[in-house]
């Protein structure tokens, strides 16, 4: 007897996929399902739904943000508003504190986190677009960390206070480089180039797109901004560490 | 006065909560003689962020200048966030 299980729709409504899909993944190994019999109905475990999908977080948070309708990401990953984030926060850092490899680092990977996080909510407070909130998972064996938004965009933000802004591109490049802030007059904007100045000083990587742009940041090498084919919605950050 | 920064929490990462911090530790401050220096300590605090520190130490840095006495710290987070508020604000931290 197979105990916390799903059946093939209740599992392919939990992953927010078709039931093809399932059945196409249980056939080539990619998530395969438990069965009582050989022939007998394909059933899923809750926790086995789970740590598949903090294995492809990145994958998913990337989707979420294309996807042209809005809908709210899982529970596991959602942040709602900034204190459900703040409580997601501590549990990474716990997670990570046994970690002794990153313990030269350790906070300022936190802090890079938190700042990010925290950007999304100070930058879209009332202005939303569709979901409010935050995606946010990681992946501690992996050492990745994801942070995405469905909100304005740096571009949209930043066009407050400099109306000349009018690609992505050039809105990443002040967003990390220049003290400005969005939410002008109120003098903010330290939260990027404090990310930059910590990412090109320690091992810690940062990717991170708003809208049709992206920028890579990593110790030893120069900032690099590119455009990407695939735009979405708000900002994707994506933290390799 | 000693403020000791991980009775705020051990992450001090939002601005919000920096916010809400200075707005419940005021009463606290307002009730200083106009000699008295503050001393910051981070002792014990595991994460600082500057968006917590532009909300709390930037602006006792505004009121109180060099009275206010930011104590050293090995965290890099706390060093890193400084070094930024300085920058971002065009101040400098009295630190010792």
């Amino acid at each position: 007897m197979i105990t916390n299980r799903l059946k093939i729709n209740e599992a392919a409504d939990f992953l927010n996929i078709s039931v093809g899909t399932l059945r196409r993944w249980d056939d080539n190994g990619k998530l395969k399902s438990l069965r009582e019999k050989e022939e007998g109905h394909r059933y899923y475990g809750i926790s086995q739904l789970e740590e598949f999908q903090l294995a492809s977080c990145v994958s998913l948070a990337r989707k979420w943000t294309k996807n042209k309708i809005g809908v709210k990401p899982n529970s596991l990953f959602y942040c709602s508003d900034s204190s459900v984030f703040q409580g997601r926060l501590y549990k990474l850092r716990a997670a990570l504190s046994k970690n002794q490899e990153i313990e030269s680092f350790f906070s300022l990977l936190i802090s890079v986190v938190g700042e990010i996080g925290d950007n999304s909510f100070a930058h879209n407070l009332g202005n939303w677009p569709d979901i409010i909130g935050i995606f946010f998972a990681y992946d501690v064996k992996k050492k990745v960390i994801v942070l995405a938004d469905r909100g304005q965009g740096v571009l949209a933000t930043l066009k407050r206070v400099k109306p000349d802004l009018d690609n992505d591109s050039d809105a990443l490049h002040v967003a990390f480089t220049e003290v400005i802030s969005g939410r002008a007059p109120e003098s903010r904007g330290n939260g990027l180039k404090y990310i930059r100045e910590v990412t090109e000083n320690n091992p810690i990587s940062l990717s991170f797109q708003s809208g049709g742009a992206e920028i890579n940041l990593k110790k030893g090498r120069v900032l690099k901004i590119k455009k990407v084919k695939d735009i979405i919605r708000g900002c994707l950050a994506i933290i390799k560490f | 006065m000693i403020i000791e920064m991980k009775k705020f929490g051990s992450i001090l990462s939002s601005r919000q909560s920096g916010k809400e911090a200075l707005a419940a530790f005021s009463p606290n401050i307002n009730s200083m003689s106009n000699e008295e220096k503050i001393y910051i300590n981070f002792d014990g605090l595991d994460v600082f962020s500057p968006s917590w520190g532009d909300e709390f130490l930037t602006a006792l840095h505004k009121k109180f200048g060099d009275r206010l006495i930011l104590k050293g710290s090995n965290n890099g987070s706390v060093n890193a966030s400084i070094k930024m508020l300085e920058e971002a604000n065009n101040i400098k931290f009295n630190i010792q």
